[in-house]
């Protein structure tokens, strides 16, 4: 069930000049075109020509440099901003975290600034009133809630926004940038608690600049530059992707051969990637538990000294399995010319049955794609019975009580 | 923000599902602005008592006045004009920043703007409500010394302040949607109320002005027969003329219908633009 649904969504801001303001007061009045005129010709363009959807239970990041139209997208997913062409469609009580604690009054004790912020969050006012106990709890404030708001330290000011909003327990949850408030330990309840609404079915839509956080969270995501979408995906490729642009930036270096599948400036090139059996052969099925190699195919077109190659496995729904690189596991790289093959080999993929999507990438430590495939292959477990999840490891019960049944045949 | 189009009644709809963060909001505003004083609420009492004190050492020792045609003290007489004005001046005022000074709420969080003007007014109220036993009090007194006759048409006080309410909801409901395009708006209204103040019989009785253009202008301004049916039923004594009523009922309609259609107009664009 779709929860967001954001079809062809453009967001022009008219830019404000005196001038334009005066002129078109009596066309506001009478007509209601306040900004329609500005519109048309003027203007910021924030945003444009983006489609996304975000079903009940997902998690969708929306990811890009500053300026790039991430929280233009929130608010008007949080019906805060409307949209100058397209439609935004939204099933559920919507709650936004765009900033934590907005509108506390200062004056106020923590415990009424909490009952108004329920309340203008949706929530009626037995409901938050039967809910104070846990927000109390969550926060950590302790004595502190009954004191005026002005007394809070700016920590104590986000955790208790942060433990009314996530209260409301909304159908859809819009956060823009701010789960890492708080210390250590309340960073973790946040977590938590996200996680918590992500299993209860609540679509998640979430900016972040945290890069490690949205592969953590997200199930896809959405990749911004100046308004328009580049790419929305896997999360892990979306991000490697926004991570390679970066890295390119910052050497310089145009991306040259982007695509929403497969990019990189080309200096080396993966020719071909595939699952292979111990004895070479491509494999398109195998059963759980079996051994298999990922065979990545290069060919070198400018020769490398920095060099990474990385493969990662995830499930057509974006739920990440497995990943790794050749950085991560202790290679240091010297130097990469001419072609060849890169062989990792999976002496057990005890994996559930379904089916696979395998990403392969060779870049620079920094991050820069030299070439990055996505879903470059794709395989299919089977098994003898269905089983939810990804991991299937060998197992086997043991019994030791008495009277229990032995196993059949 | 929900629904496209809210005219005058989309609006008064909107409010009365909303009433209840409408009662937490404004019990915000009475808790905030005694926070920390030593009198507390007791200030909503006070203030027009000191008011009313000044006013009668002024007006009976420096500049004696009287009311033609009336044993009420001049005072007294200046004080029920004063108290329904200043209500509605307050509400005004504050109605011209309340929408900018909420950004971060409306701009952070889904709600509906019109919540914000209606707490302004109702804030107001509730203090207006706070001085107006110092004034019945008053009465009181001056009636028991036997200067006047204490007046039993204050049971129609709650319609009298009804019709002054929507008026006044319904200017702030404008002024507040007006002054989020337009900083002017604030300037405009200090003026704009100065020039009301004086060009309604609050601290002078219409009688009083010569028969001619200028009290025909008096009568003719809208803020005239609100104020002329508050006094005359909490003060005076007397039942307002059917045709006063009316036009009373008029200008409140007009005010609402006409602030309510420029917020509801210029909703939208509240948001993007505080």
């Amino acid at each position: 069930m779709t929860a967001v649904r954001l079809t062809g969504v453009s967001k022009r801001y008219p830019m404000l000049s005196r001038r334009g303001r005066l002129h078109s007061l009596k066309g506001a009045l009478l007509r209601g075109e306040f900004w329609r005129l500005q519109q048309e010709s003027g203007g910021f363009l924030a945003l444009s020509g983006v489609d996304l959807e975000v079903g009940r239970g997902e998690t969708v990041a929306v990811i890009g440099p500053n300026g790039s139209g991430k929280s233009t997208l929130l608010k008007l997913v949080a019906g805060i901003l409307r949209p100058t062409q397209g439609s935004v469609e939204v099933n559920g009580r919507v709650t936004a975290l765009i900033e934590l604690g907005a509108g506390f009054h200062p004056e106020i004790s923590g415990r009424d600034n909490a009952i108004v912020n329920g309340m203008m969050l949706g929530l009626s006012r037995s409901e938050i009133l039967r809910r104070l106990p846990e927000i109390l709890e969550f926060s950590g404030i302790g004595e502190f809630f009954d004191q005026p708001v002005k007394t809070y330290s700016s920590g104590m000011y986000v955790r208790l926004g942060f433990s009314v909003a996530v209260m409301v327990e909304p159908d859809v949850l819009v956060v823009d940038e701010i789960l890492a408030v708080g210390d250590q330990l309340f960073a973790h309840r946040c977590l938590d608690r996200i996680a918590r609404l992500q299993r209860q079915g609540t679509a998640i839509l979430l900016v972040s600049h945290d890069l490690g956080l949205v592969e953590q969270l997200a199930h896809r995501a959405l990749y911004l530059r100046k308004g328009s979408p580049v790419l929305t995906g896997a999360a892990g490729a979306v991000v490697a992707r926004y991570r390679s642009d970066v890295a390119s930036e910052e050497e310089g270096v145009q991306v040259v051969g982007g695509s929403a599948r497969r990019w990189g400036n080309g200096a080396v090139s993966l020719d071909d990637v595939a699952l292979v059996s111990t004895d070479g052969r491509p494999m398109r099925l195998l059963s759980s538990g079996e051994s298999a190699t990922v065979r990545i195919a290069y060919t070198v077109r400018v020769p490398q000294e920095d060099f990474v190659f990385g493969v990662a496995i995830h499930r057509e729904d974006g739920t990440h399995v497995f990943g790794t690189n050749t950085e991560l596991d202790g290679w240091r790289p010297e130097h990469l010319t001419g072609s060849g093959e890169m062989l990792l080999d999976l002496p057990h993929l005890e994996l559930a049955p379904g089916r696979y999507l395998v990403d392969a990438a060779v870049h620079s430590q920094a991050g820069l794609a030299y070439d990055y495939a996505c879903e470059a292959t794709s395989f299919v477990v089977s098994a003898p019975v269905g089983w939810p999840g990804c991991y299937a490891p060998a197992h086997q019960w043991r019994p030791r009580g008495p009277a229990m049944s032995h196993r059949s045949g | 923000m929900n629904g496209d189009q809210v005219g005058p009644v989309g609006l008064l709809v909107s409010l009365y599902r909303q009433r209840a963060l409408l009662a937490v909001l404004v019990a915000r505003d009475l808790k905030a602005r005694y926070r920390g004083t030593f009198l507390g609420y007791l200030w909503s009492l006070l203030n027009p008592l000191l008011l009313l004190a000044v006013y009668t050492a002024v007006f009976t020792f420096v500049i004696p006045a009287r009311v033609p045609n009336s044993t009420v003290p001049y005072p007294l007489f200046l004080f029920a004009g004063l108290l329904p004005w200043l209500f509605g001046s307050g509400a005004l005022l504050d109605a011209a920043v309340v929408l900018p000074d909420n950004g971060p709420l409306l701009k952070k969080i889904v709600c509906a703007p019109e919540v914000f003007p209606a707490v302004t007014v109702l804030s107001h109220l509730v203090h207006h409500l706070l001085a107006l036993p110092v004034l019945l009090a008053a009465t009181a007194v001056v009636a028991f010394l036997g200067r006047a006759v204490f007046p039993w048409t204050v049971v129609f006080l709650p319609i009298a302040l009804l019709l002054w309410v929507v008026a006044v909801a319904g200017i702030s409901l404008g002024v507040a949607a007006l002054a989020v395009h337009f900083r002017d708006v604030k300037d405009l209204l200090h003026n704009l109320l100065n020039l009301f103040f004086f060009a309604t019989p609050i601290i002078y009785p219409l009688e009083m002005v010569p028969i001619g253009v200028l009290r025909r202008v008096i009568q003719a301004n809208p803020v005239t027969p609100l104020i002329e049916v508050y006094r005359d039923v909490v003060l005076l004594g007397r039942i307002p003329s059917p045709l006063t009523w009316a036009w009373a009922v008029g200008v409140a309609v007009v005010c609402w219908v006409v602030g309510a259609w420029i917020f509801s107009r210029l909703r939208e664009t509240i948001a993007e633009t505080v």
